[in-house]
């Protein structure tokens, strides 16, 4: 079955050469190129050799910035989970990176706890928030689900503000960095490694996701609830996992961010944050996973290519992003109904 | 499939950084030579970078600080330079935004600054202090004075700002004056304003009087009118507002029109006379702890007038202290004798009664100001008046 | 002040920012209910009504209409009208092409015109506040220590009297009687010989030009403008239209008044206070909605994504 599936693909990108447009032709060309082993490992080994390598030869503010794109590509790819794979819509996905940066946070500073030790207390209050907000959701239509996502958000952002463990407004401040088998963390390069481990990670459990009975059975829940249930699906715990699993993976990512900052403040967990990494993840083609990637690289390149012209940076990138989405509403990199 | 695409992905994603890698970074410092003929020669440049926020909601601040730091740039290298060098800038744009703050401090540690004037929002210069702290650089604070940012400095940060904790007392000075004994605090949720609020109330509340609400406004709402009531039924005689103008202006006028008639102060954040023209009527009489604004100084008159000509407008609130940091950095490197590091940080903490427009400075050994630098201003006719 | 008092003057409070939240949440609600679009952008129409109406007030100063009274009506019916003809504009462009998109995307695509308005509106105000100056006074009438300005008071009737008209425009009339079909079955319509696409657009006009009354009152009533003065606004107005039952119209009304009235009470109650009453109307939303799944006056229905 899924030799012939490829088989009918490629013939299909065959055919599709002969398309006038010079950019599907390129990308089409692209794809009957990656349909050889050799290359597309060989690319890929190129690929990581020089991700692996960026840090050594570029300069801070790169790293820096390829370092934020690495805690991206974590967070919409958990994010894509949610609203990717099982069609949930979520609003307030920064609820999530918030509980685990504040769960390590205050671990680390109220507690002395070794950073390595607070992560999986992380994971664990990820699932308790993950339940907390799936469960009284459960029966909502997606757009009643956007306004109680978004409402958890700013509760849990305005708890974090208003509660004296969470250091109030200001915040925890000197979250202490920890050490990986005796070296110090403190240079930008060990967070860059540090996220480049976490995103492969975060793409890795992606695709065995997608490929693996739940993650069919989200699509199923997708496409059609009721067929889904008729199915023998329990869409109810379908649900509830895609929550739990895509808030790990948002509240690991904001573990690691808590110890790269050194401090959090509510105002890192704002609902434009969760617009943002929606909008990534729409962006590049929801429920695609290099489509996510993309996404999340445009979101970070974007403003930073364009941090010259200032004012006008986010304006400029308003009228592309609309200009996207009205000639590729499907995103840019989307997934192939086969 | 699925393999193919996502090598495909790494693929678009090398390219594309590839291509962002090896464009230049942007050029430093764009700032025209001063006028005049007469231009002098330079042994080389001095490149000091300026963190504030010229984008968000915070950008005007952050741009009259930058401009007020251009101009003593130029008259410093219209009088030699630093060391026979050229003094030049480049700019980090913090956006008042934690985030954008590490990238800009990153960014202006990849350029190899040799010291850093700016911070003006404490939230986004805190993740700074490390960065800056771990790259040994300088690093002069010209409005930003959040106690935290004294907890978390490794030593390279010089704070020219009075901190929170001279304001809380020239505040509670100002109520005693007023005879004010109950009082409200109403801060924005933010780092800043809340700290102050809680810095005074604790000051208030030592001295023996009553503290009889203690609120916040959300960012961006505009509506006040349930807390104006609040505060009405709660018996205030005097509320103090630890934010920034433009919501202060709002607070004012709905205290007013809901009918509140007890005292009001406003902190240094509203210190603008912005707050004024927005408030109207409502802003007669307002009462502000703030720090030194050139407006009142007298010996400010010749940069204001500078300021005016080159910008044609008036300098903000924080542009003398923005001023007064670029000399204090020249007067440093000069008493350094080089560009090292650790001589300039030595330098700065061994400043000692450096006469600046705004202030004596002499740093404490946690590299705070030695001596408070608020004043009180009053709203009268539109305009702030020194009272003292 | 007597707890009396206190309750009186808090639920005056309540009503005048629940009718802003109100004539704001209509225009989400219309919206939704016939394109089924979340319209990000809404909260920033109501800023540039707030702007548009600003620059109109300020030309009307200097002539015999004056920035009283007269001069804020006049230029309340022009900004409705610009900005109900930008808010057609943004539909052709933006929400058009993209009907028949999935509908995540056409959010996006919303989110991406709220960020050029807003990104706009920082440029051309350089990002600073302006104030709104009519020739409006502070004087009002008391009760006891309640004090209510005229400027409140009329206020809050002219948001009545607009949601009465659009109520009687969307149950009396044929247009109103094609948004309503329309947004039952918009295929359907079609064959009924509805022009679907004209009906669409005059949706946005008037869901636009409402919220830009709303900015404009805004503007009146707190005295100052902001680029980003439509962003929590329009997050409660979301939430409003969602509490009432969004794509209903009434909905929206009942939901702006019951938010407006639990934020000014949350601000008072002691233990909730101004800190926490965000979380209090949030967390009554969601018991709302694990109660009745489809908001207040929604009525049951079945969803295919």
């Amino acid at each position: 079955m899924k030799e012939k599936q490829t088989c009918l693909q490629s013939a299909s990108a065959q055919t599709a050469i002969k398309r006038k447009n010079p950019l599907a032709q390129l990308i089409d060309r692209l794809y009957v190129l990656f349909d050889d082993k050799k290359v597309r490992y060989g690319v890929l080994a190129v690929a990581v050799a020089a991700l692996i390598y960026l840090p050594i030869n570029s300069s801070m503010y790169i790293t820096e910035v390829m370092t934020t794109f690495w805690f991206n590509v974590v967070v919409c790819l958990g994010l894509n989970i949610i609203v990717g794979f099982a069609g949930l819509l979520s609003l307030g996905y920064a609820a999530f990176f918030a509980v685990g940066a504040y769960t390590t946070g205050i671990l680390i500073l109220h507690y002395g706890i070794s950073f390595w030790l607070t992560l999986p207390v992380s994971v664990v209050m990820a699932i308790i928030a993950g339940l907390a907000i799936g469960a009284p959701t459960l029966k909502l239509r997606s757009d009643y689900l956007a306004i109680v996502t978004l409402g958890f958000g700013e509760i849990i952002r305005l708890a974090a503000r208003n509660m004296e463990i969470t250091g109030r407004a200001t915040g925890l401040v000197g979250i202490s960095r920890p050490s990986f088998f005796g070296i110090a963390m403190l240079r930008i390069d060990h967070f860059y490694y540090s996220f480049l481990v976490l995103a492969i990670l975060a793409i890795f459990v992606s695709y065995r996701l997608q490929d693996s009975r739940l993650g069919r059975a989200w699509k199923c829940i997708r496409e059609d609830e009721d067929a889904a249930e008729a199915m023998g699906i329990n869409v109810v715990a379908v649900r509830l996992l895609a929550f739990i699993i895509g808030s790990v993976f948002g509240a690991l990512a904001g573990s690691f961010m808590a110890i790269k900052m050194t401090a959090i403040s509510p105002e890192s967990f704002l609902f434009t944050q969760s617009v943002m990494i929606l909008l990534a993840v729409v962006l590049g083609g929801m429920g695609k996973i290099p489509g996510v990637i993309l996404g999340a690289f445009v979101v970070v390149i974007f403003p930073e290519v364009f941090r010259g012209i200032g004012m006008y940076r986010m304006l400029i990138f308003g009228v592309v992003l609309l200009a996207l989405m009205i000639y590729r509403p499907q995103g840019l990199w989307p997934e192939r109904n086969t | 499939m699925a393999k193919r695409l996502w090598i495909l992905a790494f693929a678009v994603v090398l390219i594309a950084s590839g291509v962002f890698g090896c464009s230049p970074t942007p050029p430093a410092g764009d700032e025209e030579k001063p006028d005049g003929a007469e231009a002098p020669q330079f042994d080389g440049e001095i490149l000091v970078g300026i963190m504030v926020p010229v984008t968000g909601s915070e950008a005007t601040y952050g741009q009259d600080m930058e401009n007020a730091m251009k101009i003593a740039a130029d008259e410093i290298n219209a009088a030699g330079g630093i060391l026979g060098k050229e003094l030049k800038f480049t700019l980090g744009d913090d956006g008042c935004d934690p985030q954008m703050c590490t990238a800009a401090a990153s960014k202006l540690v990849s350029s190899e600054v040799v010291a850093v004037l700016g911070g003006y929002c404490s939230g986004a210069t805190i993740p700074a202090l490390k960065i800056y702290g771990d790259a040994k650089v300088p690093f002069i604070i010209t409005a930003a004075n959040s106690t935290e940012l004294i907890k978390e400095n490794p030593g390279w940060a010089f704070m020219i700002n009075s901190p929170g904790y001279h304001q809380a007392d020239a505040a509670a000075n100002c109520f005693e004056r007023l005879d004010v004994s109950k009082l409200a605090f109403v801060h924005q949720g933010d780092g800043f304003s809340e700290n102050l609020a809680e810095l005074t109330r604790d000051e208030w509340l030592s001295r023996g009087h009553e503290v009889v609400a203690y609120d916040v406004v959300n960012k961006g709402e505009q509506d006040f009118s349930s807390l104006v009531t609040k505060i009405r039924s709660s018996g205030a005689e005097g509320v103090y507002w630890t934010a920034y103008h433009a919501d202060g202006a709002m607070l004012i006028m709905q205290l007013r029109q809901g009918g509140y008639t007890g005292e009001i102060t406003v902190a240094d954040g509203s210190s603008s006379v912005q707050l004024l023209e927005i408030a109207g009527a409502a802003g007669e009489g307002v009462y502000c702890t703030s720090p030194p604004v050139v407006d009142y100084l007298p010996a400010a008159q010749r940069f204001i007038s500078a300021y005016n000509t080159k910008h044609n407008q008036e300098p903000g609130p924080y542009a003398g202290l923005a001023y007064d940091g670029t000399y204090l950095l020249a007067d440093a490197i000069e008493r350094a004798g080089s560009t090292d590091p650790d001589a300039i940080r030595d330098a700065l903490a061994a400043t000692e009664n450096f006469e600046t427009l705004c202030a004596t400075i002499t740093f404490t050994p946690e590299n705070v100001l030695e001596k408070s630098n608020f004043m009180i201003l009053k709203g009268e006719g539109g305009k702030w008046t020194l009272i003292e | 002040m007597s707890l009396q008092e206190i309750v009186i003057q808090q639920l005056f409070n309540g009503l005048l920012l629940g009718s802003f939240y109100g004539l704001v949440a209509l225009g989400y609600s219309m919206v939704y209910g016939i394109i089924r679009l979340l319209n990000f952008a809404h909260a920033d129409i109501y800023m540039v009504g707030g702007f548009c109406s600003l620059s109109l007030l300020t030309f009307f100063g200097g002539t015999f209409i004056g920035n009283g009274w007269l001069g804020i009506i006049v230029s309340m019916f022009i900004t409705m009208i610009i900005v109900g003809l930008l808010g057609v504009v943004i539909e052709r462009v933006a929400y058009k092409p993209l009907r028949e998109a999935p509908r995540l995307s056409l959010l996006i695509s919303a989110l991406g015109v709220s960020m050029i308005l807003y990104n706009s509106a920082m440029v051309v105000t350089s990002g600073e506040y302006r104030p709104y100056k009519t020739g409006l006074s502070y004087e009002g009438f008391s009760i006891g220590s309640v004090f209510i300005t005229h400027t409140q008071a009329i206020l809050i009737v002219a948001a009545v009297i607009l949601m009465l008209i659009l109520h009687l425009f969307i149950t009396r009339t044929m247009y109103g009687k094609a948004m309503r079909a329309i947004s039952m079955d918009r295929d359907c319509c079609r064959l009924m010989g509805v022009n679907v696409n004209k009906i669409i657009a005059l949706t946005f006009f008037v869901g636009t030009a409402l919220a830009a009354s709303a900015g404009m009152m805004a503007g009146v009533y707190y005295g100052s403008l902001h680029f980003y003065m439509g962003f929590v606004i329009g997050i409660k107005a979301f939430t409003a239209a969602v509490i009432g039952g969004i794509g209903i119209i009434p909905g929206a009304m009942l939901g702006g008044l019951m938010l407006g009235l639990l934020e000014s009470f949350g601000t008072q109650i002691p233990f909730i206070g101004s800190a926490w009453k965000d979380v209090f109307s949030f967390i009554i939303l969601i018991l709302i909605l694990i109660f009745k799944p489809t908001g207040l006056l929604g009525k049951k229905e079945s969803e295919r994504m």
